[in-house]
């Protein structure tokens, strides 16, 4: 296991990140990238909590679906039962962890191939509940219409500060579950999950307590994301949307929150200031995508490591956690 | 609303033909997904971009440049089998026997050429036009009424079941099919036994890429022809294949006919969406309590 960095340092370059963050649109005032900042937020908060399920061994495609619960279910609550929006906040968390809780022993039981499988045909169930449950979410024109959590929120500034919030919050979330004594069992598990269960971890309580945790965290983004766009829709729920976030990780390594973060800040912003070009961004998303799983199984940490190893001359193991045993 | 009523013997049989010819097509195009699945461990989830293909080769044959229906069809297949070997090369041969990594890097090749096919072809959706009009009329003195049947269905029907009984004598009874059968079940046995593995996985290759193909041409022309088509085939042969297990060929045959037929009896007596959360909750169901299928081997 790799020796991890002082909590002080750690907590130091974090303080420091944030107060950049804070304090940058203050001094450059851009709407666009303002627009682009948020976004980049909103999503880091579904890659790393994506992640925390990924470092249990399990590689979900609905991880988008429960973002969704969570944006539908703060929208319903907002708009049709008239909650603030701070009450229907916690609905969103509940809503999808509630979900989780339900089906995440069955599904936790089958073993990789299968759980890839069964998340991806469960986020296409999703989309066709709710494109034709139309009663209750408009159906595939979604909902629209929908108010910002508070009229001070109307300024993108002051929703920019408001995501920024709640991504340093989850993400130190994420970051803290790692770095305990449960990420420790939860890496162990990935290596050999007979052996940590013979050490007395158990495993699979973690699993199902891990995968309830990191859809309820789905929800924020789900929330926050629908209330910055005014509408959701069936399409922000589909397997697509997953796999984005499922290849915000492969980018940075697979368990690695920080790779999470460069993978979410490259496939946001890429196809944001690729806008006039959908389909030629499309196509070169694709081809990273096979590039980088074809040569590069560990992702851009890997790359860097191999850099490094041919400096150093020291042979570096790929860290791929997706391999053909699991 | 009595169910009784409702299926008479003249639409129970009407049900049993559409089934069976909308289960051809599903059959064919699970085939392939599963063959790239048994013997090389790839995830195709590219596969319905290579019906689309097939769908826009169909256009081009038969609706362009006016080829017979009977010849037109699997010269589609044909030309999409060979252009793919390209695909073949430069792609699926760096993920043979990980499976991990097929299901995303395909997943990034499943938009690359679904983009690529909107850059070329546009968005609009085309109309493959159809090859047959006339409508046979029989089963009067069984049934009471007149069964009706498409001869346009009719010929997918033959068409699918041809390339059907061709594929079973490929793999049954020549060397080719034999030693497809001898890497599918270890390929380093298979090796060790002077099987050129490459060749075999090429050959499979080919032979997948051309029923699925023929498949979606023909999907193409029952429902509409568009860059985006490709959604429906892969999921259709997603739950096939889980339905019947994941790698088994005959399990293929099993889960694509139960389908279709589901597919076609649901779909007529309560409406395509329960259709389509029966067909969804089935598979999940199918997965959690037996995740290799009803005809696969457990591992």
């Amino acid at each position: 296991m790799k020796p991890r960095s002082p909590p002080v340092l750690l907590l130091a370059g974090g303080l420091a990140g944030v107060l950049f963050l804070v304090l940058w649109p203050l001094a450059w005032r851009s709407d666009f990238i303002l627009y682009i900042a948020t976004l980049v937020l909103q999503f880091s908060i579904g890659a790393c909590s994506l992640q925390l399920i990924i470092r249990t061994g399990h590689i979900s495609l609905s991880h988008a679906a429960f973002a969704g619960i969570g944006g539908y279910a703060s929208v319903l609550l907002v708009k049709s039962a008239g909650w603030p929006w701070h009450f229907a906040l916690i609905g969103a968390i509940l809503a999808p962890a509630a979900f989780a809780a339900l089906i995440g022993p069955v599904l936790l039981r089958l073993s990789g191939k299968y759980f890839v499988l069964v998340t991806f045909l469960f986020g296409e169930l999703m989309r066709f509940v709710a494109t034709d449950w139309q009663g209750l979410t408009g159906g595939s024109n979604g909902i629209f219409e929908i108010p910002k959590p508070y009229p001070a929120m109307r300024d993108p500034l002051n929703y920019y500060w408001l995501s920024l919030g709640f991504s340093v919050v989850c993400v130190g979330l994420c970051v803290r579950i790692m770095r305990s004594e449960i990420g420790r069992a939860m890496d162990a598990m990935r290596e050999s999950e007979k052996l940590t269960e013979c050490a007395g971890v158990p495993a699979f309580r973690i699993k199902v307590l891990i995968f309830v945790i990191a859809c309820g965290l789905a929800g924020v983004q789900g929330s926050l994301n629908a209330h910055m766009n005014n509408v959701i829709t069936p399409g922000n729920f589909g397997p697509l949307e997953s796999l984005n976030l499922v290849v915000m990780n492969v980018i940075g390594g697979m368990t690695n929150m920080g790779g999470a973060l460069l993978g979410t800040v490259f496939l946001v912003a890429l196809p944001e200031l690729l806008r006039g070009y959908v389909e030629w961004q499309r196509v070169i998303y694709g081809v990273i995508l096979i590039v980088v799983m074809a040569f590069l199984p560990g992702g851009l940490v890997e790359l860097w490591g191999r850099l490094r190893g041919l400096v150093t001359g020291e042979a570096v193991r790929g860290t791929a956690v997706v391999t053909d045993e699991t | 609303m009595n169910f009784t009523d409702l299926l008479t013997p003249v639409l129970f049989g009407q049900i049993l033909l559409d089934g069976l010819s909308v289960s051809s097509i599903y059959i064919l195009i699970a085939l392939g997904f599963t063959l790239l699945f048994g013997i090389m461990r790839v995830v195709n989830f590219a596969h319905g971009e290579f019906a689309m293909l097939g769908g826009f080769a169909l256009y081009c044959l038969w609706g362009q440049f006016k080829l017979p229906f009977i010849v037109a069809v699997p010269l589609a297949g044909l030309v999409v089998a060979a252009g793919s070997l390209v695909l073949e090369q430069t792609v699926f041969r760096f993920f043979y026997q990980k499976m991990f990594q097929s299901m995303i890097g395909l997943l990034g090749l499943s938009t690359v050429m679904m983009y690529s096919a909107m850059i070329l072809w546009g968005e609009q959706e085309r109309q493959i036009p159809p090859a047959f009009t006339d409508t046979l009329e029989f089963g009067a003195s069984l049934f009471g009424e007149n069964l009706l049947l498409p001869v346009d269905r009719l010929v997918m029907f033959g068409i699918s079941l041809t390339t059907l009984a061709a594929f079973y004598l490929l793999i049954m009874h020549t060397r080719i099919g034999l030693a497809m059968r001898a890497a599918a079940e270890d390929v380093e046995v298979a090796e060790a036994m002077g099987i050129r593995t490459r060749v075999v996985y090429r050959q499979a290759f080919a032979v997948a890429i051309f029923m699925t193909a023929i498949a979606g041409a023909l999907y193409g022309q029952i429902y509409f022809l568009s860059f985006q088509m490709g959604d429906q085939p892969l999921l259709k042969a997603f739950i096939v294949v889980i339905l019947g297990g994941m790698g088994s060929i005959p399990g293929a045959a099993l889960g694509g006919l139960i389908l279709g037929m589901g597919e076609v009896f649901l779909s007529t007596l309560f409406g395509p969406s329960v259709s389509n959360f029966v067909s969804f909750g089935g598979v999940i169901a199918i997965l959690i309590c037996r995740p290799w299928g009803l005809l696969g081997k457990p591992e």
